[in-house]
């Protein structure tokens, strides 16, 4: 009612006459390249006011994600590779990057390195000279994918710690920032209900569930964090929810105080100990009814858990 | 003749046994999304793909486009400004206030704002129309090319606050942002019909197509703003 109320206001408003009777512009064409030049300022400032720190934190996170992604599979080549010089030579990922851009061709591995011996008595072929420099290069440049990796991935923590200190706090720096690029932002995070936080990124096995007869999913993301890795099978639902309703908490009072609060994480230790002091020892599994055998395990074969 | 106008700022090319569509070049020597220009008797021209521009396919379609050299037009769903640019080639003399919600898109069409003095770059939602009323004044024509589910009822509401009486509307409806699975005839009538009566602007529809096949399931539509004589 209001809105209208003003916008009918504003409409009655014509800035072009206003502009021009006040003498603040002489011209129609003086109006309209005004009106281009504050329209242009104004979407301008709106982006630049737009890149928040929440929106850095989703960008840092996504590159994690696209430098795994590639670095895995430039070590794979690179294993690939390297290895038709030096198949005995057991390192696989970083440490085989390391290894080549340090050595290059087996030849150059001192006495004192624990793989002489290897090197020395090794099955693989002779590297040229060109082969042993390209592949030094290319090795190099996954070295400095994994330190980019290290990089970024400090500056999260960095990050995280002024932008979200209590989500830090509680769920960890990475999760808690995986957690805001699902959502969106630290906004919509912190307006998710605790149960939705506890199934993000379990999107397949929640719908599956709400279409059929699977089970519930019992945890998302959250799961990489120890609290939940770590607990045995039959805490791990109670645990979730618990830990879920913390994040919450923690998202909430980041996005509408910003200051840390130590309470929380203390609330949720205790809480989630009580839990653990509960539930000692895991419930007698049900058996299986006699009369359908393997029917729950085609069930299970169907579920969209974690995979 | 190679060239030949289809319409106000329109252009057909015959180069190499192939006709293509285009638009004078209002920034001479700048193409603005790697599109081909091409220099006729001293005019230089850009290539206007109908496959990236619903505005470019309903031309192709036979639509008659109500642009003309200086009209206003409010063009909602700007993105990021590939029909634009040619709607301000086409509007010499004229004017055109691009409306995009997203920033990231904004992004890449406040470049082109830079360069083509008679866009206004309108960072907002086209369902707020109240959120620039104090920009927009009134508009000869209305371009609006968003995939919205209220599509239609965009479209109404602008039209209501910015039209000038008998205006024309030009649209482009996505059936898929509408509904993924019902058929997008049954759809595409459903909207004509709201857009004819559901709202309190009335529009007769001048012309109505499919744009395929540039586009799939999407509806290329021209009206006019029909207005009951008030006092």
């Amino acid at each position: 009612m209001q809105e209208s109320g003003q916008s009918a206001a504003l409409q009655d408003l014509d800035l072009r006459q206003a502009a021009i009777d006040s003498c603040f512009v002489e011209l129609d064409e003086e109006y309209d390249i005004l009106l281009r030049e504050v329209c242009i300022r104004a979407a301008k400032s709106r982006i630049s006011s737009n890149d928040t720190d929440d929106r850095r934190i989703i960008q840092a996170v996504q590159a994690l994600d696209d430098i795994d992604r590639n670095s895995n599979e430039l070590s794979e080549r690179l294993l690939e590779w390297y290895g038709a010089y030096f198949p005995e030579l057991e390192l696989t990922g970083e440490p085989l990057a390391r290894f080549v851009s340090t050595f290059g061709s087996r030849a150059n591995v001192p006495e004192s390195h624990p793989m002489f011996v290897k090197a020395s008595m090794s099955m693989g072929s002779e590297l040229s000279f060109a082969d042993e420099e390209l592949l030094r290069t290319f090795a190099l440049n996954i070295c400095s994918l994994y330190d980019t990796r290290r990089h970024i991935e400090s500056y999260i923590v960095t990050a995280m710690g002024s932008l979200a200190p209590n989500l830090s706090d509680i769920a960890g720096a990475l999760l808690g920032a995986r957690l805001i690029s699902m959502a969106g932002s630290l906004q919509k995070l912190a307006s998710f209900p605790s149960s939705t936080v506890q199934v993000i990124g379990a999107h397949r096995a929640l719908f599956k569930h709400l279409r059929g007869n699977t089970p519930p999913p019992k945890h998302g993301i959250i799961f990489n964090n120890v609290v939940i890795k770590n607990a045995p099978w039959w805490q791990r639902g109670k645990l979730a929810r618990s830990f879920a309703s913390k994040i919450s908490l923690a998202a909430r009072t980041d996005f509408y105080t910003g200051k840390r609060d130590p309470s929380i994480r203390e609330s949720m230790d205790k809480k989630l100990n009580a839990i653990r002091a509960a539930n000692p020892s895991p419930p007698k599994r049900e058996s299986k009814p006699a009369g359908k055998p393997g029917s729950r395990g085609k069930s299970r074969n169907k579920k969209g858990g974690r995979r | 003749m190679p060239v030949e106008e289809l319409s106000d700022g329109i252009f057909r090319i015959n180069i190499d046994d192939r006709e293509m569509l285009a638009t004078k070049n209002l920034v001479s020597g700048i193409s603005v999304y790697g599109e081909r220009l091409i220099v006729e008797e001293g005019v230089e021209y850009r290539q206007w793909d109908p496959n990236r521009s619903k505005l470019g396919a309903m031309v192709l379609k036979n639509f008659e486009i109500p642009l003309h050299y200086d009209s206003t037009v409010l063009y909602l769903g700007a993105a990021s400004g590939t029909t634009v640019s040619h709607v301000s080639d086409i509007l010499r003399d004229g004017l055109v206030y691009a409306v995009e919600f997203s920033p990231r898109t904004m992004r890449d069409l406040l470049q082109l704002c830079d360069q083509r003095p008679n866009i206004i770059p309108i960072l907002a939602d086209a369902n707020k129309p109240q959120s620039y009323t104090h920009i927009v004044e009134k508009v000869d024509a209305i371009f609006q090319d968003v995939a919205q589910p209220n599509q239609a009822e965009i479209a109404a509401v602008n039209s209501k606050y910015f039209l000038e009486q008998h205006g024309h509307l030009m649209l482009s409806i996505k059936s898929r942002s509408i509904d993924t699975v019902a058929s997008p005839k049954r759809i595409f009538k459903e909207e004509v019909q709201k857009l004819e009566t559901g709202f309190d602007v009335e529009f007769e529809v001048l012309q109505r197509k499919e744009l395929e096949p540039f586009h799939e399931d999407h509806l290329g539509l021209v009206a006019r703003m029909f207005v009951e004589d008030e006092e």
